[in-house]
Formats: structure tokens, sequence, C-alpha cells
């Protein structure tokens, strides 16, 4: 019982924790990137001329600024993780950061290095200990794709255990030294500043200055945006690991149950001994609460032991999708415990309400009887099924409320999921019924036992089966939401990656930096007279009033063409002739959904170099790269209203019959060998985008395996307890002659068909679940919709996951009963 | 083989583990009973009534000595013999508690002919003629705990001789009944058992219930006596 309590527990902390540190550590990295700025000037993905930096300090506007650039380098030296390259001023800098204003901080001689001396860096006293570095050891940089010599100038001691762990991932260095390494000579991303609370005026001034393109903005509202995308996400998972909680609260319900059936003597005594309804109501709750204390007490620890992993594998999704964190360890936020530790005293105490409540029912001396109870619950049975229609019907009814609340969405899960559950009884008392004939032929007389017995002792039975079919349900549904998705991910790439090749200067997956190919690349593949197309993409990063966008500009004369599409204004040709032609854009799925874009006719505003910017819609599509939007325009707009003439991808078709793997290969061989190129086929691509994919979704297989063991030890723990209500019972079986085999086999017999009927009773349930997560809450999290597609596998995979669970949980309480001897078990009162 | 009569008891020795020590319960146990012949086993609480009841059925099995029951030696058959002979010859009654709660009367009743692969029909039919003569034919569908305790009782002994076994045993049978209920299940098991023309073996530590026997035998000290 406590161990049911305390797995429950520990997957909502555990999942609490890592949703907690991915949150601390997107807070620690936004810190320490916009330190204390209250406002920070940006522009476009070019970012700013360094010259509007100077001429806001000369102007005497702010007295607080400091220009920034950033960029991200891979160093061998650094174990090849990849790290965030920051250019600052140190002179301007100490109001923002305290990385160098600390009184021990940097010697002399190696702060005149970091200011005079190119490709000098500063980095973490931690991280340089990590790889063995000392101050002077050289650095090999991987940055955009160039290699760069650099050097360790100095080592940062961090004043306390925030900057500690937001320089874990750091490259501190001047802002001259960042140009140069990045290539971005004259250039800053962005100017941080502090202005005073109430600074709508300065803002309004600055902004005045500010060159068209460049704006200025609150950074607690820029962090917000980007910190929003991942609410979903991370609501997806917890409401994932609270389903395990409710396994386990049909665990506690059952075993308290049993604690109550088994003492129901005692209470009618204790009845006729004076104590009082309300008494003994208290003193089963108060059971209940000690078994909550200890299953919460030990599930938290459980969960902090979790969370260590669960940490990685989130950590490693929203790496995937959003935007790059970096969680090496788990802090433990005592909310998290708290909240785990009260979720699961609650859950139990409430499971045991019922039972309690059935305990101060006894009436005083005539004690409840074992048939009384079964009968009762014979007769609930119908009401039960009833209850649970109702249920089912609220949770549709609830669900089909046009609201983007994932609670209430979730609210609607849990009325279908625990509709399901109280069918449970009724379905389970039917297919014993109707197993008991065919099964007495086959298996005879054990074979009409073992359904009666499970018939006959619904109570318990049934509150198992509901459990295991519960965590099955959940296994199918999300295994067929997962397939769906991975299918039309697969149908998506065909449209999406229609090249032969692509040459780009890093792996093109969601949030990974998007260095600009280097423009000789040009000149090698038109000289080939194996390509027939030779397509420019530009992928950046563009702001929005909807916060960071992800903008893809392209010159492909039909690439648009077989995009998958949600809407459409006329033929796909059309619409993308106005993207090419014109100034039109096409939208994906999650943003239209996200900013109530109309099918058709809708516009979206852009931040450009020139200013804000509205383009028209002329489609939306289906994409499952980018959670948090993307646009697509042609580049020729792309580059009329933003400064930038880079490309970042270069999209190859082949003429026909050519081996893209032949042309890949002598590309490699030919490109300029300054820039480190990826040159991938599309099929590696492809297959690249599905490994993303699968990774994305590693935490929640892990989470169903837990929901799983909870089930698993729902009906070991029922089956246990209710072997031993039955030991008297099977040793009368075994007096009038049941084998020890016999009994074996009676009681695999048994638990093998309440996994059965709960595996197959998941069937429909799964298969409701997965169509409410497909079509409402995928939609109202992400934006995505998703193809549905049926499957047997789940469906086999879980009835045999069922039958599996009931066969091992029968074998330990089989295994102790045919060990008891007959007269042992005779002589057992209850 | 040494058998002398139709259930031959030879030198029986049963001890259980208390403590550091072995108690023995029944100590070189003669006794030879004719076919037909009620025997009633009187003694005091503890003197091993019941452990000579295991031994008998093949439940438990002596630390020494043998068991002749119909030509073959109990005590050297292995558990699972022991478990198929029980259910084909033997019937049970015991203290308390007889029934499977979770069966009705008449699934209680007809139990031993199903575990010996009787068709549930034929199992009911057979059935029948006994839960009229212990009148709870019309209780058939009720569950064991609806019924009182001599109610119960009744039930337990159609059950022991539904299978036509070669032998009934009966452990207290009236220990948990009242005096009239008890004398009426008493007269019922003797009544059934001689119709039957089946070997019944009482024990009991009640003077009183072993009335009807054609024999009493008295366990003291592990030694089991012959008083005709």
């Amino acid at each position: 019982m406590v161990l049911g309590v305390a797995l429950g527990v520990a997957v909502v902390v555990a999942v609490d924790l890592a949703n907690a540190s991915a949150g601390r550590a997107f807070d620690l990295s936004v810190d320490a990137v916009a330190g204390r700025a209250t406002h920070q000037v940006v522009a476009g993905p070019q970012g700013l001329d360094e010259a509007v930096y100077a001429a806001l300090r000369r102007d005497g506007e702010v007295q607080l600024a400091a220009p920034v650039l950033e960029g991200s380098a891979v160093s061998p030296q650094l174990g090849g993780r990849t790290l965030r390259l920051l250019g600052i001023d140190p002179f301007a800098e100490p109001p923002f950061r305290s990385y160098l204003g600390a009184e021990d901080g940097l010697p002399l001689d190696q702060l005149v290095d970091f200011l005079t001396r190119p490709g000098a860096v500063l980095l973490s006293v931690d991280l340089a200990s990590q790889y063995g570095l000392e101050a002077g050891a050289p650095l090999t940089l991987q940055v955009g794709g160039y290699e760069r010599q650099a050097f360790v100038a100095g080592l940062l001691q961090p004043a306390d255990g925030l900057s500690r762990r937001a320089l874990e991932d750091i490259l501190l260095a001047d802002i001259a030294t960042v140009q140069e390494l990045t290539g971005r000579l004259g250039r800053i991303d962005r100017i941080d500043l502090i202005l005073p609370q109430n600074g709508a005026a300065e803002v309004e001034r600055i902004a005045a200055l500010l060159p068209p393109g460049a704006r200025i903005d609150a950074v607690a509202a820029r962090s917000g945006a980007v910190r929003e995308m991942t609410v979903a996400f991370r609501t997806n998972l917890l409401a994932l690991s609270l389903l395990a909680l409710m396994v386990g609260m049909f665990l506690i319900y059952n075993t308290m149950t049993f604690a109550v059936v088994q003492r129901r003597e005692l209470f009618g005594t204790l009845r006729c001994l004076g104590v009082t309804r309300r008494e003994i109501f208290a003193l089963v709750l108060g059971e209940a609460l000690v078994v909550g204390l200890l299953g919460s007490a030990s599930g938290m620890l459980l969960g902090v032991l979790m969370g260590r992993s669960a940490v990685r594998l989130v950590a490693q999704t929203i790496n995937d999708l959003y935007f790059a964190v970096s969680v090496h360890s788990v802090a433990v936020p005592v909310i998290s415990l708290v909240k785990g530790g009260l979720l699961g005293v609650l859950a139990t105490v409430t499971a045991a309400g019922l039972p309690a409540w059935e305990a101060a029912s006894v009436p005083p001396r005539s004690a409840l009887s074992r048939s009384l109870l079964e009968a009762k619950a014979r007769r609930a049975t119908t009401r039960v099924a009833l209850g649970g229609l109702l249920l089912l019907a609220l949770g549709a009814l609830i669900l089909a409320i046009p609201t983007r609340s994932l609670a209430v969405s979730f609210g609607g899960i849990c009325a279908v999921v625990l509709g399901f559950a109280l069918l449970t009884p009724l379905a389970t008392r039917w297919v014993m019924r109707g197993a008991a004939p065919p099964l007495g032929r086959l298996a005879g007389p054990l074979g009409r036992l073992a359904p009666r017995g499970v018939a006959n002792s619904l109570s318990r039975t049934a509150i198992a089966v509901a459990a295991l079919m519960v965590a099955m349900a959940v296994v199918i549904g999300i295994q067929l939401m997962i397939s769906s998705f991975r299918h039309t991910v697969v149908a998506w790439l065909s449209y999406a990656l229609q090249a032969d090749v692509y040459i780009a200067a890093s792996e093109m997956t969601g949030s990974s930096p998007m260095a600009p190919v280097d423009p000789a690349v040009l000149d090698v593949v038109a000289r080939r007279s194996d390509v027939a197309v030779i397509d420019l993409i530009r992928a950046v990063n563009v702001d929005s009033p909807y916060g960071p966008v992800y903008l893809e500009a392209g010159n492909s004369a039909d690439y648009g063409d077989h995009l998958l599409y949600l809407a459409v204004d006329g033929s796909p040709q059309e619409a993308w002739a106005a993207v090419r032609d014109g100034e039109a854009v096409i939208v994906s799925e999650p943003l239209a959904h996200r900013i109530d874009l109309p099918r058709h006719g809708g516009t979206i505003q852009l931040y450009t170099d020139r200013g804000p910017r509205t383009f028209p819609v002329s489609a939306i599509y289906h994409d499952y790269a980018t959670p948090n939007g993307a646009v697509i325009m042609g580049l020729d707009t792309y580059r009329r209203f933003w400064d930038d003439a880079a490309f970042t991808a270069v999209a190859l078709e082949l003429e026909a019959g050519t081996d893209p793997g032949a042309v890949v290969q002598s590309l490699r061989e030919t490109l300029p060998p300054t820039q480190r190129l990826v040159v991938q086929p599309n099929r590696a691509l492809r297959e690249e985008a599905l490994r993303i994919f699968d990774r994305t979704f590693a935490i929640t297989a892990a989470l169903q395996l837990l929901a799983t063991a909870v089930a698993f030890i729902g009906v070991l723990s029922a089956l246990l307890s209710l072997l031993l209500e039955k030991r008297r019972e099977l040793g009368i079986l075994r007096s009038v002659g049941l084998t020890a085999r016999q009994l074996w086999r009676l009681v695999m017999l048994e638990t093998g068909l309440m996994g059965m009927v709960a595996g197959l009773l998941s069937m429909p349930a799964g298969w409701v679940l997965a169509l409410i997560l497909i079509y409402t809450i995928n939609l109202r999290s992400f934006g995505w919709t998703l193809q549905f597609r049926l499957e047997a596998a789940p469906f086999l995979q879980a009835l045999a996951i069922a039958v599996a669970a009931g066969l091992l949980a029968g074998i330990y309480p089989a295994y102790r009963m045919g060990r008891i001897e007959v007269i042992e078990a005779l002589r057992y009162e209850r | 083989m040494s058998e002398n009569g139709f259930l031959h008891l030879e030198n029986l020795s049963k001890s259980y583990p208390e403590g550091a020590q072995q108690r023995i319960v029944l100590k070189d146990v003669n006794a030879s009973f004719a076919p037909g012949e009620f025997v009633a086993v009187l003694g005091k609480s503890g003197s091993g009534k019941s452990t000579l009841l295991n031994l008998v059925s093949g439940i438990d099995r002596p630390d020494r000595g043998s068991i002749w029951l119909d030509g073959r030696d109990l005590a050297a058959l292995d558990e699972r013999r022991r478990t198929l002979f029980r259910r084909r010859n033997i019937g049970f009654v015991f203290q308390f508690l007889n029934l499977i709660p979770t069966l009705t009367v008449e699934e209680n009743v007809t139990l031993p002919l199903e575990l010996d692969g009787i068709a549930v029909r034929q199992a009911r039919r057979r059935a029948e003629p006994l839960l009229e003569a212990v009148g709870l034919l019309d209780r058939r569908d009720a569950f064991p705990d609806r019924l009182s305790g001599g109610e119960q009782q009744r039930v337990a002994i159609a059950r022991a001789l539904v299978h036509n076994p070669l032998l009934a045993l009966a452990d207290e049978p009236t220990g948990n009944l009242d005096e009239e209920t008890g004398r009426q299940v008493l007269g019922l098991l003797n009544r059934l058992t001689r119709q039957a023309g089946k070997n019944l073996i009482l024990v009991t530590h009640n003077a009183e219930a072993a009335g009807d026997a054609d024999r009493v035998l008295y366990l003291q000290d592990g030694r089991l006596t012959v008083r005709e």
C-alpha cells in the first residue's frame, strides 16, 4: 500500500522537479544573459550597428547601457558541448552582470590580456577544472562552421551558486573578440539598459533615437514570451504524472477497503462496546493518513532520485523543440516536494473515504459479512456503470467546450478515464459470466471456478482490473497518439524536404544556431552538371508582437506547391506565387492557432529592419518542427525588409538519375575547406528529424512504464490481500481434493482473467483517449493537427502486457498459497 | 500388506514441533474399522482428535506407521496422490466455516463432483436428492453466510456425501451449534451415512454426541483405547 502511494508520488515529484529544474535553468540563462537589465534594444537577425550604442551613450540619453553580442561555439578542449559565446564591454558591464565586478576579480595582467589580445575568452573555474584547463591554455573554437583560435585569458570565480550555474555554459569575451570570432564585425545583438521603474518617458525618448528596425523592449516581456512556449509541454507531462497518481489512488482504495473488510468483526465489536461511527470513521482515516504520510515521504525521496533522469529527458526535449537550456544538476525546490507530498496524503485520505464510511456503517454486533458486501457490490455495479456513462457524457461535454485551457481539457480526460473505470465492474461481471462456460469446457471445474471467483469477489477484483485498465488505456492512447504523430511527421517530411541534398553550416534542427553558409559554396555547386536547381534558404528567428518566430525565406520556384496545407487561398500554386512574387507569407498551424489567425485573409505582423510590417497570409500549412511557430516568405521579400544577404542552407535538386549519395560525397570533397559544412542527402535529414522526434517522446514512454508499474503493484497487492482472505477457502478446496497444481492453475487463471479483462476493456478506452489526445489536447497544446492512424499493435501490446501483468502478479500469491499446508489454512481463522 | 478390515491404522505416530521440543500427539496408534461402521473418537481438547482425522483423510502425513484404506497405504502416497484419493474417497465435515463463501449452497455441494470432472448438470442432479434430504433444496441459490450455523453444517454434510465417498469424517461438527441443532445435525449425519452404507468417523469431546456410534474410541495421551 505504502509502495503504491510512494510510486504515484514519486512520479509526480520527479516530473515536477524536472519541469522546475528546466524552468530554473531557463531563468538562469535569461539572468546570465540579461542580468539586471530592465530593457533591451534589439533588432532583426543581423543585429544592430555598434554605432547605435555609441550614439546612445554620446547623447547622454542613458546612463546604464551595455552592448551584447552572442554566438555559440563548440570546442574539442571543452568536451564538444555547445557553449554560449557572450561578448560584452567589460567597462559597461558591472551594473548588469556580476562576473567581472567581484572584488577579487581578475588579476590586472589577465584583464589586460582579455581586453587587448585577440581570441581572449574567460570561463568559470568550474568549467576549466572540469576539462583541466588553466589560464593561458589555447582553445580551438568552432563558430558558425569556422574554426577559430582562442585562448583562456583568465578564470572567473563565481560569487555564488547561482552565478556558478549560470556560468556553466558560458564563454565570456570582449565584444570586439566575439565580433571577430563570429565574423560579425561592427555588429552587436542588443543593448541592455537599466531604466528607472517608471521609465515610460525614457523608453519613448530612446525609441525615437533608434534607427528603423531597432526596438526597445522590456526584458520581462521578452523572456515571458519564450517561457510561455514550454508551458503546454510541461502541463502535458504533469498531467501524465497525475495519471500515475490516479492509478495509485485505485490501489489505495483497494487496500483500504481490504483493511476494513478484514476487520469488520472488530468494528462490529467496537461499535458494540460504544465506539461511535464518527470515531471508527476517524480511525480508518487516521490509518490512511499514516499510510499516506509514509508513502508520500518515501515517494518524495524516490521522486528526487527519479528526477535526475527525468530532468535529462525534459531538458533534451526542450533543447530539441524550443531553446537551448543546460541542466546538469537537479535543484530540489521545496515546493515540488511539498506539492507531491501533499498530493499523496490527500489522494490517500480521499481514496480511503469510502472504505472508512463503510467501516463506520458496520452495525454493532452483526458484522458486515463478506457475501453481503459482495451482494451489495453486485447490485451496485449497474448503478456504478450508469455513473460511468454519465461521467463519459460529462467528459464529452467538457471536451466540447471551445477553450484553450489545458486544465479544462485534462478535466475532460479525467472524467472520461474515470467513466471507463466505473464501467469496469459491470463489464468484468459480464465477461466473467460469459467466460465461465467456454472456460469450463476447456479447463474443467477450474475454468468455471476461476471466473466465478473473480466475479464473486467483485468488490476487490474490479478495482484491481480498473487500475490495470486505466494504465493500459493510457499506454494505448499514448502509443496511438505517438504513432499517429510519427506517421504524420513522416508524411510531412516528404513534403517539407523536397530537395535531394542540403548544405548547411550546422545541422538544421529546431533550436540550433543558424549560421550563414559561405557564399563561395554557390560557385562550387553552380559548376556541377548534375545539379538541376539550386535554391537558397535563409532561416532566422525574428521578433514579432507574439514573441520570437522562426522565419524561413526561400527562393524556390515551386517549394510551396507541395506543402501540406491546412488552408490555402486559391490553389497551392497561386498561394506560393503570392509568396514568391509578392509579399504574402505562409504561416504554420501552431502559430496560426496561437495567434487566432483566420483560415483565410489573415495578416501577421513582424518586426523588420524597416520597422513593424504587416504581411498578408496566403496559406496555413502543417508544420511539426517548430512548436512556437514558423513563417515562410520569399527570399526577395525577406531581403527587402531585412538587411541580410546571408543564407542558412542551400537546397539542391539533382538531375534525374543522379545518385544523391555520390553527389554528397563529392561535394564534401570539393566544398571550400574554410567552413565546416554539413552536407546531407534528403534521407539523412529525414532520419535525423525522426531521431529527434523519438527522443522527444522518450520521457512519455518512461512515464507510461511507471503508470504500468503502479498498476502492476495494484494487481499484486489486490491479489495478495484477496488470497489472504481466501486462505481458509482455499484450504477447504484442498481438503475436498484440489491438488497443489490445480490450486496454482486456479490462481493463475483468476489473475490471467483479470489481466485479460483489463486488457480488453482498455482497448475502447485507449482508442477514445487517443482520439482526445490527438484531436483536442495536441491541438490545444501545440496547435498540431495529427492524422489519426489506427494500428493493431498498441492494442495487442496492451492486451499482452495486461495479461502478463496479471499472470506475473499471480505468481507470488500462488507460490505462497501452494506452500501453505492444508491444515494450517483450515486452522486459519479470519 | 497388512490389512485387517476396511480401514486399518498401524503404529501411527505423529508429533509437532512446539518451541524447541517435539510434542507427541499420536503414539503408536492401532485400530481397525469394519465397512459401514460408525465410530466415535472421544477426547479432550488438544488430545489429537483432529490430527487423527487429518491423517486418515490424507491431509497430513504420519511420522511413522501406515493408514490402510480400501487396500492402499495413504501414508505411502505422495501429496498429489493423497489429494486425488481424498477427492474421490473422503467426505469431510469440519467444526466451522466449512463452505466456500463465494459459492452458493448448490455450488458448494457439487464442488467435489466438479473437481472430479463431472459435468455441472449431472453434478446438480446428484446434489438435488441430498439437498432435499438435508432440507435445503429451496435455499440452493443462497450464499453460505445467509444460512444459520445448523444449515451450514447440513450443507457440509450434503457435500461430504455427494461424491459417494468410502469414508465420511466429521470433526466436532456440532461444536459451534446449540444443543438442539447439534442433535438434529448429528441425527442427519448418522441417518444419511447409514442410508448410503458409508463409514463415519466422528471426533468429538462430547460423549452425548457419540451416543449413536457403533463403537467409541478414546484418545488419551496419544494413544487410542477401545471400549466396546
